[in-house]
């Protein structure tokens, strides 16, 4: 039971580090982004459709990196033009509807649900800890998620860039009239998501059914972790991600429970829901 | 029923009737079935509709909620369970709604994305619980049975179409009474419809409750449709496909809903027969819905704002006061010398982190008389007033409406208790008409004589009215005339003659002047113009920089050497 708890350490690597993008979208540019995931998955299916073709991993690496960032920069840039003085709950039923349209295009750009083979980008074991092997997959997604947890919380809180982008996300409009250069930063935001989920995605694909659905639902799992951190702490979402993964994989591993493994994250989401409405009240100025 | 709900349901059920008799009559048995398709898909639209198009909130487990109606639906069947597949179709629809509260219950009650999140969890855990458990009778393929009277695919289409048209005209009945007026009220503005006494979770959870149980009849009508289900039918994806149309054509609106069923049915048909992959169709509907909502409106709104134009056209009700008041014949409302304090409010204080806003601040309203609050901006005026009326998160010192304490209560049951207050920017949502806004604001349905009484007493146009044809400054009257419709002891008004003009702030306050006798309800008013001030009010409070600096009589205050200086400064040094 142990051994199957501490595989899902690689995946909740990564539902950290998307949970963390999501907080980190959410914070800067007030949106709650249900593609988050799904900007990964273009990225990693771009890198595995190339690779097939035979053309050298790195390239196909780079050149999914690539793909997963211009998605990101194109549905920042989307959002910016026509929702930045949009209400919160409709940025949101915005990206589920891009959600919807990137799935569409996914599945049939890539062949349905249809598997294909993903390369192991970091195969083999990093060490043995009581008897228990350590993937190098859950050593890097959980040095990444870290890195990025303290880039993101000393970028904010650090540099005058972080500033602005604090001052943008409370009064988009002041912001702008003070010089804050608002386009270019709010896209940057996206930018820098979409490079990071990508990453986390690419890395975890050969684990998971390999198809454009499941993994840009890799996102419920990533807002259960955002959830934990009341989509404000880093810390919180960077833990809340790897205990999640942690409990996917105990649930994996006792027989009874292992077809319900998916209702993991469902459950968590209800838990901190009635945890945080203890103190409801009027937070929205509406 | 009113005569123009009557005749509303009557177009619906003729029009239902032709369509059906038509489709039936002239099309052949592949085109009804396609059709049967695009009424329960209209039915489940209804449902998402209610939740997402009629009350703003996301919800992507609609289709969740359908495959409980529908596994119920044939599990009964299986079973042999007594009564007919309508019994079980109901019985199927009650079933999802347990499920509906147990997830709304948690997220409903905080504000912002939460229900869409957990909807969406609820539908990615219970897609891979249904796949596992799959449908009773789908492996020995045992049929969903209709009963005779239905059993051909032309008499099923007509029971659809019924179904259909009942949930419509229950909603569009619904859609007037308090509870239903909230849920459009809500999505334009939470702090406003918790204003008018109401709880707005409970008003949330409700609209997501009903929506629960439309979806699960849905979800029966398919069983019964189709006779053997697949899980497929009922994933995540096409929740979150039925959330987009909605999105796209305005689901809360019956003709909204079936222009919804229609595309999701026959869409992917003509891609089909163009020799196109279907899927494409998705597609097309993201960029619609996300057309529509940068746009703010959507395809059955669009359509009924066009036929509006067509026979009425396009034209912005101003107010109409139907007398000529003269300034000088308003006289403030005679006041019991024994009044006692219908709102006493005792040493307040607010603080915005080391900011004071309100400091040790105390006055009385006395019972039947028209009280001014006035100050220069920033003086805590509409802090004073979202504290009485609950909508700060703390203060301290104490509040009494009739004696009784009000501390730490919720807006809601403030309002309940009997404090009602308007905005000084009006939250009155514009898709409501006037009499829906009215029955949201009194808590109850008015007789029609009532509420046209009342409404031509405040120069506001007649109950059938939509808000987004009335001007602004009509507005602000009716914000005022659905307070009193309330009849609550005591009204906040926070500057009512803002926008006004100066002859329609004189009839205004003649109004107010009139409140107490009237409606036996007592007022404290908010304003900056002076002339109105003057007109209705027996006494005055002002505030500055969060303190009284002075209350009286109002000739007396207005003439106080403090208070003109804390309005129009110290030129001349006349405060020694």
């Amino acid at each position: 039971m142990f051994t199957s708890t501490v595989a899902g350490l690689a995946a909740g690597g990564a539902y950290a580090l998307i949970g963390v993008c999501l907080v980190f979208t959410y914070r800067l540019v007030s949106v709650v982004n249900f593609t988050g995931a799904a900007i990964g998955a273009v990225g990693t299916f771009a890198m595995v459709m190339l690779r097939e073709q035979g053309i050298p991993l790195p390239i196909c690496i780079l050149v999914g990196l690539t793909f997963g960032t211009v998605t990101a920069t194109l549905l920042g840039a989307v959002m910016m033009k026509w929702f930045a003085g949009a209400p919160a709950q409709t940025k949101a039923a915005v990206t589920v509807a891009l959600l919807v349209g990137m799935i569409a295009l996914g599945l049939r750009i890539t062949g349905g649900q249809h598997p294909r083979p993903f390369p192991d980008l970091v195969p083999g074991a990093a060490f043995t800890l009581a008897g228990v092997v350590i993937t190098r997959a859950a050593l890097v997604t959980i040095s990444l998620a870290f890195i990025f947890t303290i880039a993101a919380t000393r970028f904010l809180n650090h540099t005058r860039m972080g500033l602005q982008l604090r001052a943008l996300s409370e009064r988009p409009v002041t912001a702008e009239l003070i010089g804050i250069p608002v386009r270019r930063l709010s896209i940057g935001v996206w930018a820098m998501a979409g490079l990071a989920t990508t990453i986390a995605l690419m890395i975890i694909a050969p684990q998971r059914a390999p198809n454009f659905l499941t993994f840009s639902m890799l996102v419920v799992p990533a807002f259960a972790a955002a959830l934990i951190g009341g989509f404000r702490s880093f810390w919180f979402t960077l833990a809340g991600g790897i205990a999640l993964g942690l409990l996917e994989g105990m649930a994996a591993g006792l027989s009874s429970l292992a077809q319900f493994r998916s209702a993991v994250p469902f459950l968590i989401i209800l838990a901190v829901l009635m945890w945080s409405q203890r103190r409801a009240r009027w937070d929205e100025a509406r | 029923m009113k005569r123009a709900n009557l005749k509303s349901a009557l177009t619906t059920i003729l029009i239902a009737c032709v369509a059906t008799i038509l489709i039936n009559v002239t099309l052949t048995s592949y085109w009804v079935f396609l059709f049967t398709g695009a009424v329960v898909a209209a039915i489940a639209l209804l449902g998402v509709g209610l939740v997402a198009s009629r009350a703003g909130m996301i919800s992507l487990c609609q289709m969740s909620f359908a495959a409980i109606g529908a596994w119920v639906v044939a599990w009964l069947n299986v079973k042999h369970a007594p009564g007919t597949l309508l019994l079980w179709i109901l019985l199927g629809g009650l079933a999802a709604v347990p499920f509906g509260i147990a997830i709304g219950l948690p997220a409903l009650r905080l504000r912002g994305i939460n229900l869409a999140i957990v909807t969406l969890g609820f539908a990615a855990a219970f897609d891979v619980i249904l796949l596992s458990y799959t449908f009773p009778g789908q492996t020995k393929f045992i049929f969903v049975q209709r009963p005779d009277l239905f059993s051909s695919d032309q008499a099923y289409f007509a029971l659809c179409v019924a179904v259909f048209v009942i949930l419509a005209i229950a909603l569009n009945l619904l859609s007037q009474t308090p509870l239903g007026a909230s849920w459009l009220a809500l999505r334009h503005s939470e702090r406003g419809t918790a204003a008018h006494g109401v709880s707005i979770p409970q008003s949330k959870l409700s609209a997501f409750a009903l929506s629960a149980f439309i979806s699960g009849l849905s979800g029966g009508l398919l069983a019964g449709q189709l006779g053997t289900l697949v899980a497929e039918s009922f994933t995540l994806m096409v929740s979150m496909v039925y959330f987009v149309v909605t999105t796209m054509a305005g689901a809360h609106l019956a003709e909204g809903a079936i222009f919804g069923g229609i595309l999701i049915i026959f869409f992917p048909e003509v891609l089909r027969r163009l020799g196109l992959p279907q899927d494409i169709g998705n597609i097309f509907f993201a960029l619609g819905a996300t057309q529509a909502l940068s746009m703010g409106g959507t395809m059955a709104e669009d359509f009924r704002g066009l036929v509006r134009k067509f026979f009425k056209g396009k034209k912005i009700v101003a107010s109409g006061f139907t007398d000529d008041v003269a300034l000088a014949t308003v006289v403030p409302p005679v006041v019991n010398a024994n009044a006692r304090p219908m709102l006493d409010i005792k040493n307040v204080t607010v603080r915005y982190g080391s900011v004071v806003a309100l400091n040790d601040v105390s006055f009385t309203v006395p019972e039947g008389s028209v009280v001014g609050l006035i100050g220069p901006n920033g003086a805590g005026k509409s802090t004073l007033i979202d504290g009485v009326t609950g909508f700060l998160a703390a203060y301290e010192g104490s509040i009494l409406l009739d004696g009784k304490k009000l501390d730490g209560l919720p807006a809601h049951l403030r309002a309940r208790a009997g404090i009602r207050r308007t905005w000084q920017h009006t939250r009155i949502a514009p898709q409501l008409s006037v009499g829906e806004y009215l029955t949201l604001a009194a808590g109850r349905r008015l007789q029609t004589e009532e509420s046209v009484a009342l409404l031509t007493w405040m120069g506001c146009p007649g109950p059938l009215t939509t808000i987004s044809q009335i001007d602004a400054g009509t507005r602000r009257l009716l914000d005022v005339a659905g307070v009193i419709a309330a009849r609550p002891k005591i009204v906040l008004l926070d500057e009512p003659a803002a926008g006004l003009s100066h002859q329609e702030s004189t009839q205004l306050a003649a109004r107010i002047a009139q409140i107490p006798t009237r409606f036996g309800t007592s007022v404290l008013m908010v304003e900056h113009d002076m002339d109105l001030v003057r007109m209705v009010c027996n006494t005055i409070v002002v505030l500055d920089f969060g303190k009284v600096i002075a209350a009286g009589p109002t000739q007396k205050v207005l003439a106080d050497p403090r208070v003109i200086k804390a309005y129009i400064g110290d030129p001349e040094g006349l405060v020694a």
